[in-house]
Order: C-alpha cells, then sequence, then structure tokens
C-alpha cells in the first residue's frame, strides 16, 4: 500500500488551473521529487496534502486513510511533516526552541523535547546556531531550520518546498547529501524543486513533472530529464528535437 | 527554575508579607492593593496578549463579569460569597470560551476590534438591564473580609498576582507555552509542526479570563458598589493592556514592572497635578512606545543579550 496516494485532484483558484486532475503514489521511505518550472502547482500541491488548502476535486489519501479535508495541525499529528518554500521560522525563540516545538509533537516534556531537538540539530549540523534566535540567521541556516523543526515531529512523510532554492551550489549539494539520508528516519520525502536538477539526480528516486498544475511526466530521474513533453515544458518547444 | 530565582521569590514573598508592619494607613494599603491588582491582570492579560500575541483590548468583560458574577450571583441568588466568586469565575471562563470561539477566528486588529466590541455589548447590557443589574445605578458588591479590610485586601491582591506569576512562570517554559508564543511568532508554522491553535488560544483566554474575574470580584468586594460605566470600562480593558506593555509583553516579570510604575505614577500624578493627571498620564505612555516598544523588561533583556554578544 503506498503511503502518500493523490488521486485525480483538483485545484483551481478562480480562473487559475494551479492543480488539475493530478494523480501519483509515494511508497513509505521513498524519495519523490516534485519539479516544474515557477508556478507549476507545486506549493498549491503541498498546501492540498497538508490541508492548508481544500481540494475541488478528487481525493489525497495517506496511510489508507482519507485526508483530503483535515485541518494542517491534524496532518502534522498523523505524520505528515513540511517545510514552508518563504521559510516561517518563530523569528524570537532560539533555532533550539524551533526545533523543539516539532520534538513537542511526541512528548510533553521540554527537557525530554530539547534532547530531542538536538539530536536534529546535529543530524542537520546546525550545532553552532542552536542558541542564537532565529531572528536574521542566513537563509541557508534558515532553510535547514524548516527542514529540522518538521523532522523533530517525527513525520513518515516529509514535504520539502524548495528547499534548496536561493542557495549557493555548493551548500545546495552539502544539504542534498542531508537529504538522501532522510530515509534513515524513517521518512519518506516529497521535494519541490524548480530547477536545481543536481539535488534532484543526486537524491530523488523517482521524479514528476508538473506544467501549469497538470502532471506531464513521472519515472526515475534520469529517464525523465530526456522526455521531450519536459524539454519543452522548460526550455521551450524549439528544444523538443534538439534533446538535451 | 534555578535556586537564584526561587530565593528572590521567596523573598519578594516575604517583603509583601512584611510591607503591612510598616505601612498601615488605609490609603497606602489602598493604592498597593491597585498596584497589585493590575499586576495580576496584567500579568493574565500578557498570557494571551503577550505569550500568544492575541492582543485583546476587551478584558473589561472578564473584569466585569467577575465583578456582576460575585454582586449578583450573591445578592440575586442568595448564594454564600465565596461561591458566589466561585461561579462568577466560571461565568467569565464560559464567556470567554464563547467570546474565544468567535473571535479567534479573526487575525491581528480584527481580534482586537472583536474583543473591544464583546465588552462594550456587555456593558450595554448591564446598563440596560435595571431589573437584573441595576442598570446605570449600579449594584451593592459583598465584603469578602471582614475586619483589618485594606489590609486583607492587599493580602487578597498579592495572591492573585502570586498564582498569576506562578501560572506565566509555568507557561514560560513548559509545552503548553511554546505552543503559545509558537502561535504568536507564526501561525502556520505553529499548525505545521501539530499545534491545534485554535484550542491553544481558547484555553489560555480561558486561564486568563478566571483570573481576571478574580480581580474584578475583588475590585468590586473592595468598593463595595459597581456601576457599568467603572468595572466594564473600556479604561479597564486599556490599563490592563498598558500595564503588560509598559513592563514588556510576553516577559515573565514585565507586568508588574509596569503596574507598579504606572499606578504609582497615576496616584503621584492625581496628587500633584490634580484635572492634570490624565494628560502626563497620556504623554508617558506614548513615550513608553515609540521609544521602549518592547517594554521596560523587553528592553533590558535585549539590552543585555547585546552585551553578551558583544
Amino acid at each position: 500500500m503506498a503511503l502518500l496516494e493523490i488521486d485525480r485532484v483538483s485545484k483551481h483558484f478562480g480562473g487559475v488551473r494551479a492543480v488539475h486532475d493530478v494523480s501519483f503514489a509515494v511508497h513509505e521511505k521513498e524519495m519523490v521529487f516534485i519539479v516544474g518550472p515557477n508556478g507549476a502547482g507545486k506549493t498549491t500541491l503541498f498546501n492540498l496534502i497538508t490541508g492548508f488548502v481544500r481540494a475541488d476535486e478528487g481525493a489525497i489519501r495517506y496511510a489508507g486513510r482519507d485526508i483530503t479535508r483535515l485541518t494542517p495541525d491534524r496532518a502534522a499529528r498523523l505524520g505528515i511533516g513540511r517545510t514552508f518554500q518563504i521559510v516561517k521560522p518563530l523569528r524570537n525563540l532560539t533555532v533550539e526552541e524551533n526545533v523543539m516545538l516539532g520534538a513537542f509533537q511526541h512528548t510533553g516534556r521540554a527537557d525530554e523535547a530539547r534532547r530531542r531537538a538536538r539530536e536534529v540539530i546535529a543530524f542537520l549540523k546546525m550545532e553552532r546556531w542552536g542558541p542564537l534566535p532565529a531572528l536574521g540567521l542566513p537563509l541557508a541556516t534558515l532553510k535547514r531550520l524548516e527542514i529540522a523543526r518538521a523532522l523533530a515531529t517525527r513525520p513518515k512523510l516529509m514535504l520539502l518546498d524548495e528547499v534548496v532554492a536561493g542557495l549557493p551550489t555548493g551548500e545546495a549539494m552539502a544539504l542534498a547529501e542531508l537529504l538522501a539520508r532522510l530515509p534513515e528516519w524513517g521518512v519518506a520525502a516529497v521535494g519541490g524543486v524548480e530547477h536545481v536538477m543536481q539535488v534532484v539526480m543526486r537524491v530523488a528516486h523517482r521524479v514528476v513533472v508538473l506544467d501549469h498544475g497538470v502532471l506531464i511526466a513521472e519515472g526515475p530521474p534520469d529517464e525523465v530529464v530526456h522526455k521531450p513533453e519536459v524539454i519543452e515544458a522548460y526550455l521551450g518547444a524549439k528544444y523538443k528535437e534538439r534533446g538535451l | 527554575m534555578t535556586r537564584r530565582q526561587l530565593l528572590l521569590a521567596l523573598a519578594a514573598c516575604a517583603a509583601c508579607a512584611l510591607l503591612p508592619l510598616v505601612v498601615q494607613k488605609d490609603y497606602q494599603l489602598n493604592v498597593l492593593f491597585r498596584i497589585f491588582l493590575f499586576a495580576a491582570l496584567g500579568l493574565a492579560w500578557n498570557l494571551v496578549g503577550g505569550f500568544t500575541g492575541q492582543l485583546s483590548l476587551g478584558h473589561a468583560a472578564f473584569f466585569g463579569i467577575g465583578a456582576y458574577g460575585l454582586a449578583l450571583f450573591h445578592g440575586k441568588l442568595g448564594v454564600p460569597v465565596w461561591p458566589a466568586l466561585a461561579l462568577a469565575v466560571a461565568a467569565a471562563v464560559v464567556a470567554s470560551v464563547l467570546i474565544g470561539g468567535v473571535a479567534f477566528r479573526l487575525r491581528g486588529p480584527y481580534f482586537a476590534l472583536a474583543t473591544i466590541a464583546f465588552a462594550e455589548v456587555l456593558r450595554n447590557v448591564a446598563k440596560n438591564l435595571p431589573d437584573v443589574t441595576g442598570g446605570d445605578v449600579g449594584v451593592q458588591a459583598p465584603p469578602l473580609f471582614a475586619g483589618a479590610i485594606s489590609r486583607s485586601f492587599y493580602f487578597a491582591a498579592v495572591g492573585l498576582t502570586a498564582c498569576s506569576l506562578a501560572v506565566t512562570a509555568w507557561a514560560a517554559r513548559s509545552r503548553f507555552g511554546y505552543y503559545l508564543m509558537a502561535i504568536r511568532e507564526n501561525e502556520d508554522t505553529a499548525l505545521s509542526v501539530g499545534v491545534n491553535a485554535t484550542r491553544s488560544k481558547v484555553s489560555v483566554l480561558a486561564i486568563s479570563a478566571a483570573l481576571t474575574a478574580v480581580g474584578g470580584a475583588l475590585y468590586a468586594s473592595l468598593f463595595l458598589y459597581i456601576v457599568p460605566d467603572q468595572v466594564l470600562a473600556i479604561d479597564i480593558s486599556n490599563e490592563i493592556a498598558i500595564v503588560a506593555m509598559l513592563g514588556g509583553a510576553g516577559t515573565v516579570l514585565g507586568p508588574i514592572v509596569g503596574a507598579i510604575i504606572l499606578e504609582t505614577a497615576s496616584e503621584v500624578f492625581k496628587n500633584v497635578f490634580h484635572e492634570a493627571h490624565l494628560l502626563i498620564y497620556g504623554v508617558l505612555i506614548l513615550l513608553v512606545v515609540l521609544f521602549l516598544p518592547e517594554g521596560i523588561v523587553g528592553a533590558l533583556k535585549t539590552l543585555r543579550r547585546r552585551r553578551g554578544k558583544g
């Protein structure tokens, strides 16, 4: 049984087809990346899965259970963690306290939450930022903080919305190495990426390509990037014949 | 709690307990009552307005329900005074759940406006139901203490402050408190880690309302007579919020510092400047908003953090 099933889901905002009739599945400990240009519908899809936005049509199932109409906090308690594309740190709390909030999902004790938070912080190699307030940290650190906070909830499924966007290549690749280790934490992850393809090639087991809200390709990363319709979506029709 | 904090707390308790040995005049004890009353109210408000970041400008609603609850449960229904106080608190909690359930659907300034509206509705209801509340004429409130009245009320206010402080200190380091701060910092983030934001907000408002209602009942019982324009007035809502913000919203000790400064200043100004005291009070608040937006304790914390870094 798939961990996550997206079943013919659509979401329209006025005349904009943000997500249109999209179906795919994610299995346990699998790394799936959704790629697509800006506006392809990746963030909307994540918002649909986590209950921040309600689907117009279709169903979303998680571990066999219909979660189409769940609220965001309940989705999180079921084991779906997420990061935000536009980082949303708890600015006046320290990095450690930010991560503790995730850890509080499984313990009511502050000292235990702190211990668990430190494990996650160590995994993401952010120890030196731990005691600092999140306010004013560099973007690379804030991107990692998004992951740390979500990972501390010990999710079974993690939705990583553009976690490497805006990072220099070296930092993006360093983060990719860590993301590739997420299955060690028992996590299946769905990443959304606009164009940092090195990261996708390094981490993804499978790739789903969205264009204007429609799923146009799906498969192993090295196959998908050579499909003509994918090249067309990214580079325009005239590159379609030439290939990459 | 560290050893040092525990010792400081014990010392503060001892000082508060011994103060009436030095201060014996009713007037002075009543000023102290007012300081501690507003310290307690400011702490109660701070749970909602400071820690959770939900700017309530309608806490007079809970204050008034406490005051009227005590007066009416005792005076109209013949409930003994202490059970009447308990019922008044329960009424405030019920009101807070109703108000919170509606107002927390709104964010930012709209929430603040909704809280003002609720308090104003209650004030007008109290004014226009003469058979129940005595209307504009008011109603008698029963005395909670007999003998050494000023001193008893002083101790009651100190006790309420200690209670509010204990709740705050617990909230500052418990999971519940972290949930509240997460909601203040970013509600979407709080939801994304599984925090039931609505339930947390309603719960904290209920705790705050209960403490505020006790304060209102104490106030009513000290003055023995209450009218809507006094205990349900928007001035009460403002004063509670200003005490907390002056001292430092979201800090543990801020509201106590705020109450000491604001209530002392307003008493001094009243005696020295007579009618001009409200003007000076207003200027003082303006200066704090302009130059100490984090409040006094908040500014000190920032200063210490910067020193620590540099």
